[in-house]
């Protein structure tokens, strides 16, 4: 049994092997892209929105509303980014019910990856919002003495981050690999129904943490909202 | 469990690929669409406020409009029925002058046509009368009218006779007027009858046929005369009364 999708080697391509992991991301930015690109072509103000705009504008505006009740500045970047972690993810884990699909999100390295780009976006975040002097005097508060605290507090938002995201996905995948192996023809359909839901909350719990995380970076330390109330 | 570093890197690279492409083909397209939608909704609600406070005006202006015409309608009705009314008073007060005036006509043309009649039934009456009496004196008496007519006014010049002379004065002829002409004899009578007290007076015998019948006598300023007038108007306040109360006494003989 195949634990990670990363050993799995898809082809190679001038010499470098992509494996499942990087070819299933291409998979879910290209299934992600061109509905997009189809969707919000020809866009006109004064011509009514079809069924399939109105569903991205549903999910834009969703996530919008999402990020509006976390931060008290929500901006257009903090959309891009959030909307598309969470969008990233929930596509890796609804394609979970394709024969064949690996989600690229049971992987370590993506999470990794996932939980590097918001540990370099929460400071980016931060000086964008208040500047690097300003950004730089949270990890002196309340005193100086807490500022190894808040770095180490930092990395372990990451690292969080991406063993949550790993785990739960992996966990699916490992379990439903062993019951498959019990009963092959019942388990497997439940589990995949399972799945499908923990993809879509761990996808949100994703978003609405890295939002969390850059929210309290550019807001006021006491508007932050704590990890530990999160499930 | 292991992370592979080099696929930590591609991926991401590819999340941040994903960033840029989702942000050129879905959010930015999204976003402005609905901003671009939201603004026209905007646009088209003031337009809408406009139009409304457009239609509002237009409204007052038409109630405004529409009262000052009722007023003015108002006007218009109570000047048009004044100036009925007023009319109609100016034509009744008219038919009732035509009408008064045609009632004064209807009355004075019934008084003439009762006078014409009064003054033919009186002469038919007087007529009628010296017809009966000049019959009844030539069956009974075997005398004339105007004989006997000419010896009643000798009789009645009798005790006037000194009044008479003294009247006279110098005249020396009588005239004797009558509507119809008289008998030589009666002509005769009444000659010596005035010659008796007026030896010189000649006796002149004239007929005048507007005259009442009988006789009258002039002699120079003097005048005496005898009619069957006070008869005939005795004749003629009977006709009066059965005229008055003929159809009442009809319907009470019925």
């Amino acid at each position: 049994m195949t634990l990670s999708p990363d050993t799995i080697v898809m082809f190679t391509l001038w010499g470098i092997p992509i494996n499942a992991t990087i070819f299933f991301t291409w998979v879910v930015t290209g299934v992600l892209s061109v509905l997009s690109m189809l969707i919000t072509r020809n866009l006109r103000p004064d011509v009514p929105p079809n069924r399939w705009r109105t569903m991205l504008e549903v999910i834009v505006q969703g996530i919008q509303g999402q990020i509006a009740e976390i931060t008290e500045g929500p901006s257009r970047h903090l959309l891009y980014f959030a909307g598309t972690l969470f969008l990233f993810v929930a596509v890796s884990n609804l394609l979970l019910v394709i024969p064949g699909f690996e989600p690229p999100t049971s992987s370590l390295s993506t999470t990794t990856a996932l939980a590097i780009s918001v540990l370099i976006a929460v400071p980016m975040f931060g000086v964008a919002s208040r500047g690097l002097g300003g950004y730089l005097k949270t990890y002196l508060e309340p005193s100086f003495i807490m500022l190894p605290f808040n770095i180490i507090s930092e990395f372990s938002r990451g690292i969080s981050l991406a063993i949550r995201l790993y785990g739960n996905m992996m966990s699916g995948a490992v379990i439903a690999a062993i019951l498959l192996g019990v009963a092959p023809f019942f388990f497997p359909v439940v589990m995949d129904m399972l799945g499908l839901l923990t993809g879509l909350i761990q996808a949100y719990i994703f978003a609405i943490l890295a939002t969390v995380y850059i929210s309290s970076a550019i807001a006021t330390p006491s508007s932050s909202q704590s990890e530990k109330d999160l499930p | 469990m292991s992370i592979d570093w080099i696929t930590v890197a591609a991926q991401i690279a590819n999340f941040l690929v994903l960033v840029w492409l989702l942000k050129r083909f879905l959010y930015r397209p999204i976003l402005d669409g609905i901003d671009a939608r939201e603004a026209e909704i905007a646009a088209r609600m003031d337009r809408a406020v406009a139009a409304k406070a457009k239609a509002e005006a237009v409204e007052a202006a038409f109630v405004e409009k529409t009262r000052a015409l009722n007023v003015a309608q108002s006007g218009i009705e109570e000047n048009m029925r004044k100036a009925a009314e007023a009319q109609r008073d100016a034509l009744l007060a008219e038919a009732q002058q035509r009408m008064e005036k045609d009632h004064a006509n209807w009355q004075a043309h019934q008084a003439d046509e009762a006078r014409a009649y009064a003054a033919s039934l009186h002469n038919a009456g007087a007529t009628a009368l010296l017809q009966v009496a000049r019959r009844v004196l030539t069956d009974l008496a075997d005398e004339t009218l105007e004989a006997r007519m000419a010896l009643h006014l000798m009789h009645k010049i009798q005790p006037m006779i000194a009044d008479m002379g003294r009247a006279i004065g110098h005249a020396k002829t009588a005239v004797l007027t009558s509507r119809d002409p008289m008998s030589p004899a009666a002509e005769t009578a009444v000659t010596a009858a005035l010659q008796v007290h007026f030896p010189d007076i000649q006796v002149r015998f004239e007929t005048d046929a507007a005259q009442a019948p009988g006789l009258m006598l002039r002699m120079g300023g003097a005048q005496v005369a005898w009619t069957v007038d006070s008869y005939i108007d005795g004749l003629d306040v009977l006709v009066a009364e059965q005229l008055a109360h003929g159809p009442a006494q009809k319907v009470q003989s019925k």
